[in-house]
């Protein structure tokens, strides 16, 4: 690991005012920032702790139902807290379904949004990435890419991103409060990760000094509560990135569905938000056809990036299993295994068995 | 910064940026906390942080301060920890110990709110911390068990046959092993390896003297003073250990940088003094071509080595024929310890302290690039975390004892866990096609078997692969006709070497496939087809060999039939009602030879009874977390007359115990477990001529005085009793004839799954294990290796796929984790082996070999799909429903 700064703001001002100088990178808890400096992708000269910043552990519930959480909340502390998990139990899920409980003991909110990719070639300085270092090339395309991108990747770049958590949290309009040298602006989640075009250096739309200091959820967002699953299919039954996951909200009243919410991890460089599918199950019966519907049109645009035309199909069907599991209504315990496809009688239409 | 450690404030002076890991063991030296990957993968270094478990590797040292951290060293003085800590020694759940400091505090962050937890409460607990031994059941047993060990009675005695707990079990769970990374002498220069990011290329070196300004030396070839290379076999030394101008695989070593460990750790790949000239890679197809490049001059076809084996008998007509491709790829040994270690010149003479399982072999390593005699080379062993064969190989020995050589310093070295995946051997990847043929009445008549191993950029243990895989390939089955050739060779892979099954694995899944087939095809039930054609005593196998006693195959299933009957009518009434989910039940077995392929492998056990009392058991072999430590013991006890807690232990350094040969193929309970008993007979012997006792006097020692019947006998000298034995075989002929192996493990494994036809997702339901051992020394252990043993073939089977490069991590290379292992039973079959001690035979690879084709057998019971290639990812699963 080279040398760096270390440095420990004492308000959000000060630490957007350090960072200002370049070559700095914040510091949460360091989960996947530490691994990258460690295999010489990430190089920051200086690192702003953002750990003795007031006011960002919290989770609060504002006026009218919104939900605000602190940047550096922990992942579990936000998934057990009981009132944030009956309310928004998909992201509860999702949360529960990442890494491992290590990780989520120390692994923060503004951390999960700025993980980066974990495509082997990003990771691996003697390879060509375009996101890496830009102009070099993209090493991916070509190699075993498997778990690579299906939607909105570009010939410069293939990577996903990794996150369960914001799966859930784009379906359910979450909003980004970033702090920065201009002052404070709120970004919708499903515009805050860019997709790579020509330029996948550029992950977010942060600009530089720019600092995450909250994310909300909508009061609207409850609303979804009753009918609200994660789907998640890895390669084992924890501790695995997902290959593919789907993060599924229904209100449904007298047999149809009012409205819906579908969102796709693992298929692309953001969390994918997928709006046609969701408008194509308004006012229809909560059943197989329309969930096979709304997959098919999710993924329409989809294609392979490499030998991972598989990942399509297993998109659909991860996303149909989202939907039918949430269409079956939300458990009042989340699952030994969260959103795992490997608990005991997982994808029976009852997902009752799952409780413990 | 002050951080608060087990309850005290300590004064550190380090960067806040440091990892928590690195401070608690480089600066405060509580080298309890384990590093297996320091990345968060692994979980080794799981500590509690306000009493949360975290991975100390990833947290900043600032961010600890003003928190409350508890590591292992805290346990002993907590009553629950302690409790949980004798639970662990009781259920043998430390196998290495690597990975027990980790498990236990994850454990405790549960025990702290729940002291009796659910199983699927334990389970998820230990869910970030990886075990590449136990198959984590004895593990989760342990901590839903700690309750009960409150003031728990110290450990029980026991002979042959008892449980008892392992005699380097105490060191493991208090965290006090010392493993190759947990020490290093004062001042001792830090060594990092410089390697090929290029499969295929060559390379100059140029100018290092902006290293030299920097303090740091660069090794390459030139400095290795002895001969640069190293090999398996004597005769094909073909690795070296710096390259000289020419890689043969992505992570191949051309140097090393040698200095203070952050000047060394500083250097960018970048900034070296390398030109590189890629060449095309070379895989297995590429490598057979006409024209190809020729990887070793002394192989022209790339051919490493062939194996082959041609039989015909009498045989009843074929009737049904069944035959197949099937691949398998790479397999990393994902031991948690990487490689580390120190060397240190003493004089004109080497110490090499390193984790290993085969310090004799590393001697003549060592003492071969150095220019130097053995007698002037000393291994020792440190505690092993973890080897399963990828420690037989050297791997940073030749480094560091070059460095220490040329410098007179000493020299420490710790692989990365990017670099351990990148330089360590690998399980063969595997191309074989096979035919099978059956009568009308089920009875086997052929078996055809043609196999590519890719052996990588060096040989390694591939001519054993070559060699022990067409013994095998027909499996535990009367085959009147066998025709198999199993060939290694060179590719610019990453060397493939020896892992737990030295390519029986790989053969066992193509063979059980194909007997799956034709018992449908002859419409028999799966388990009677192999009950139909399983080896038994008296029987002559492939190669001529008749195996007069321990045939236990049919026993193994004897034993499996009502679990079998129970599981399959289980299915049938799941599988009654439609759904996405499809129950499944599959059978395979299998057999293995123990010890080496129609060679010599001797083993040399020593004990001695001096005046004052003490009694010494100098025993060579390596206790890799299989337990030999202990088994050998109670071997030498039950033999000798005398409780294993007599014994003082004086193991595996080159220098105080003889040659106890490698850890590898099963053979240490067998051959060095006759070795220890005969050792122990001959002292017996000895002790008896000194009141000429009749053979069943019975001996006592206590406070140092010998009693022979009860009555005190003084002992005038040093008494002592040597056991060497060598199993006897005869070696195969070109037609693969002969007495490979002086006796054989058998087993059989059943496995119930679920298979989610929409998703491809496999989970494993229960897992019946049936092993004949010949004679369980210490069942706990047997267990321990049966358990860890499935855990690998389920890695091998469903997720488990190494990529050059690629997945040089343990978050995209994936092993099991305690959710992905269902419960096992066994069932421990003892058909006595005459040669080995008190009847015991091998267990470390025969637990792997079943369990892979036993789960593809379910799979396809559960769907119809045959899978062809390994591992069954959910795509795969899809793929071959479709």
């Amino acid at each position: 690991m080279n040398r760096f700064e270390y440095i420990r703001p004492r308000s959000v001002a000060e630490a957007v005012a350090a960072a200002a100088i370049p070559g700095s990178a914040y510091l949460a808890a360091g989960t996947n920032l530490l691994d990258l400096m460690k295999i010489g992708v990430a190089r920051p000269g200086r690192l702003i702790d953002l750990n003795h910043l007031p006011g960002l552990d919290a989770i609060e519930t504002l006026p009218g139902g919104a939900v605000r959480i602190g940047a550096q909340v922990r992942n579990a502390e936000l998934a057990h807290d009981p009132e944030f998990a009956r309310r928004f139990p998909a992201v509860a899920e999702a949360l529960l379904s990442g890494a491992s409980a290590q990780l989520r003991n120390a692994a923060t909110v503004g951390g999960n949004l700025m993980q980066r990719t974990r495509c082997a070639w990003f990771q691996d300085t003697a390879s060509a990435c375009n996101r890496r270092e830009p102009g070099t090339g993209c090493d991916a395309l070509g190699g075993e890419n498997r778990m690579h991108a299906v939607l909105g990747w570009s010939e410069h770049c293939i990577a996903t991103h990794p996150s369960d958590f914001c799966v859930p949290l784009v379906a359910l309009d979450a909003v980004v409060e970033i702090e920065g040298a201009g002052g404070r602006r709120d970004i919708p989640l499903a515009d805050f990760h860019l997709l790579p075009g020509t330029t996948p250096e550029r992950e977010s739309v942060l600009a530089p000094g720019e600092l995450v200091i909250a994310v909300r959820l909508p009061a609207e967002a409850a609303g979804f509560a009753a009918h609200a699953r994660y789907a998640k299919l890895r390669e084992r039954t924890s501790y695995a990135f997902a290959v593919v996951s789907a993060a599924a909200g229904l209100r449904i009243a007298n047999g149809r569905i009012v409205e819906a919410r579908l969102a796709l991890g693992g298929v692309a460089a953001k969390p994918w938000r997928a709006e046609a599918a969701e408008a194509s199950l308004a006012g229809a019966a909560p059943d197989a056809d329309a969930f096979r519907r709304a997959a098919e049109i999710a993924m329409a645009e989809a294609k392979p990036s490499g030998d991972n035309a598989f990942k399509i199909e297993l998109a659909r069907r991860i996303a149909i299993r989202a939907l039918t599991q949430a269409a079956a209504g939300t458990p009042d315990r989340l699952p030994a295994l969260p959103a795992s496809s490997f608990a005991s009688n997982a994808g029976a239409p009852n997902m009752g068995g799952l409780h413990v | 910064m002050i951080l608060t450690v087990n309850g005290a404030d300590t004064r550190c002076d380090v960067a806040p940026g440091a990892r928590l890991s690195a401070v608690l063991r480089d600066t405060l030296c509580l080298t309890g906390t384990k590093v297996g990957c320091d990345a968060g993968d692994c979980g080794a270094c799981t500590v509690l942080l306000d009493g949360a478990q975290v991975c100390a590797c990833l947290v900043p040292a600032a961010q600890a301060e003003g928190h409350a951290i508890r590591t292992v060293e805290s346990l002993a003085a907590d009553p629950l920890g302690a409790a949980l800590q004798a639970a662990f020694l009781h259920h043998g759940a430390a196998q290495c110990g690597i990975c027990t400091p980790g498990m236990l505090m994850a454990a405790m962050a549960l025990l702290a709110r729940d002291t009796t937890p659910s199983e699927a409460a334990a389970r998820a607990a230990i869910g970030g911390v990886l075990c590449r031994c136990t198959g984590y059941t004895k593990i989760v047993d342990a901590i839903r068990d700690a309750h009960r060990f409150h003031n728990a009675p110290p450990s029980e005695e026991g002979g042959v046959g008892a449980r008892l707990p392992r005699l380097d079990g105490v060191a493991k769970i208090a965290g006090l092993d010392r493993f190759g990374a947990d020490e290093a002498p004062p001042g001792a220069l830090w060594l990092r390896p410089v390697r090929s990011p290029h499969a295929h290329a060559r390379f100059e070196l140029g100018d290092t003297a902006a290293l030299a300004a920097r303090g740091i030396r660069l090794l390459t070839a030139r400095d290795v003073p002895g001969a640069n290379s190293f090999g398996i076999y004597p005769d094909i030394k073909d690795q070296p250990v710096f390259c000289d101008g020419y890689v043969r695989y992505r992570g191949d070593c051309i140097g090393a940088l040698l200095g203070p460990r952050a000047a060394v750790e500083a250097v960018r790949f970048a900034e070296l003094p390398i030109a590189w000239t890629p060449l095309p890679p070379v895989d297995m197809a590429a490598a057979r071509l006409p024209g190809a490049p020729v990887l070793h001059l002394f192989r022209p076809d790339n051919v490493l080595s062939t194996g082959r084996l041609a039989c015909a008998r009498d045989a009843p007509e074929e009737a049904h024929v069944a035959e197949g491709l099937f691949e398998t790829g790479f397999v990393e040994h994902a031991y948690i310890e990487p490689e580390a270690g120190h060397a240190e010149r003493i004089g004109d003479t080497i110490s090499v302290f390193a984790c290993t399982q085969a310090p004799y072999m590393d001697r003549e390593e060592v003492a071969r690039v150095l220019g130097i005699a053995q007698d002037e080379v000393r291994i020792i062993p440190s505690a092993c975390g973890g080897g399963f064969g990828g420690k037989l190989d050297v791997s940073i020995q030749p480094m560091i004892a070059v460095a220490a050589w040329i410098t007179g310093k000493p020299v420490r070295a710790v692989w990365t866990r990017g670099e351990s995946m990148a330089s360590s051997t690998k399980r063969h990847p595997a191309r074989i096609r096979a035919r099978a043929a059956c009568a009308a009445d089920g009875r086997l008549v052929r078996f055809e078997f043609e196999g590519d191993f890719d052996t990588g950029a060096y040989a390694s243990w591939g001519p054993t692969v070559a060699g022990r895989v067409p013994v095998h390939a027909c499996g535990p089955y009367r085959v009147p006709h066998v025709s198999a050739v199993a060939r290694a060779i060179y590719t610019t892979n990453p060397p493939s070497g020896a892992f737990r099954g030295f390519g029986v694995p790989q053969a066992a899944i193509a063979q059980e496939a194909l007997y799956d087939a034709l018992a449908d095809r002859c419409g028999m039930d799966r388990l009677e087809f192999r009950a139909l054609n399983a080896l038994r005593a008296g029987d002559t196998t492939a190669t001529g060999q008749t195996i007069a006693h321990s045939a236990g195959l049919p026993a193994c299933l004897d034993a499996l039939r009502p679990h079998w009957a129970a599981l399959r009518a289980e299915a049938a009434a799941f599988n009654a009602t439609p759904g996405p989910i499809r129950r499944g039940t599959g059978i395979a077995c299998m057999w293995y030879g123990i010890g080496n392929t129609g060679m010599s492998n001797p083993s040399t056990m020593r004990i001695t009874l001096a005046p004052d009392g003490t009694l010494t058991f100098f025993n060579g072999a390596v206790d890799i977390g299989q337990g030999s430590t202990t088994v050998l013991t109670q071997i030498a006890a039950e033999a000798l007359g005398l409780p294993p807690a007599a014994f003082t232990l004086v193991l595996g350094d080159t220098t105080l115990t003889a040659d106890a040969g490698k850890t590898s193929a099963s053979r240490q309970t067998f051959v060095s477990g006759r070795a220890a008993q005969d050792a122990a007979i001959a002292l017996r012997a000895a002790i008896l001529r000194l009141t000429n006792a009749g053979e069943g006097a019975r001996l006592s020692l206590e406070d140092g005085v010998l009693r022979i019947d009860g009555a005190p006998v003084p002992i005038p000298e040093t008494l002592e009793g040597v056991g060497r034995f060598d199993p006897p075989t005869v070696p195969l002929d070109a037609e693969g004839q002969g007495i490979p192996y002086a006796t054989y493990g058998f087993a059989a494994q059943i496995a119930s799954l679920d298979v989610d036809t929409q998703l491809g997702t496999v989970t494993l339901r229960r897992i019946v294990a049936a092993h004949d051992v010949g004679r369980a020394v210490n069942p706990t252990l047997v267990e321990g290796q049966i358990h860890g043993g499935i855990a690998q073939g389920i890695g091998l089977a469903l997720m488990e796929e190494y990529l050059p490069g690629r997945t040089e991590n343990l978050h995209d290379y994936l092993i099991p984790t305690a959710g992905d292992v269902p419960p096992i039973d066994i069932i421990l079959i003892e058909e006595p082996e005459p040669l080995g001690p008190f009847g015991a035979k091998g267990i470390g690879e025969p637990a792997l070999v079943p369990t892979a084709p036993a789960i593809l057998s379910a799979i396809h019971d559960a769907t119809g799909a045959r899978l062809h290639r390994v591992p069954a990812l959910p795509h795969r699963v899809l793929e071959a429903m479709r």
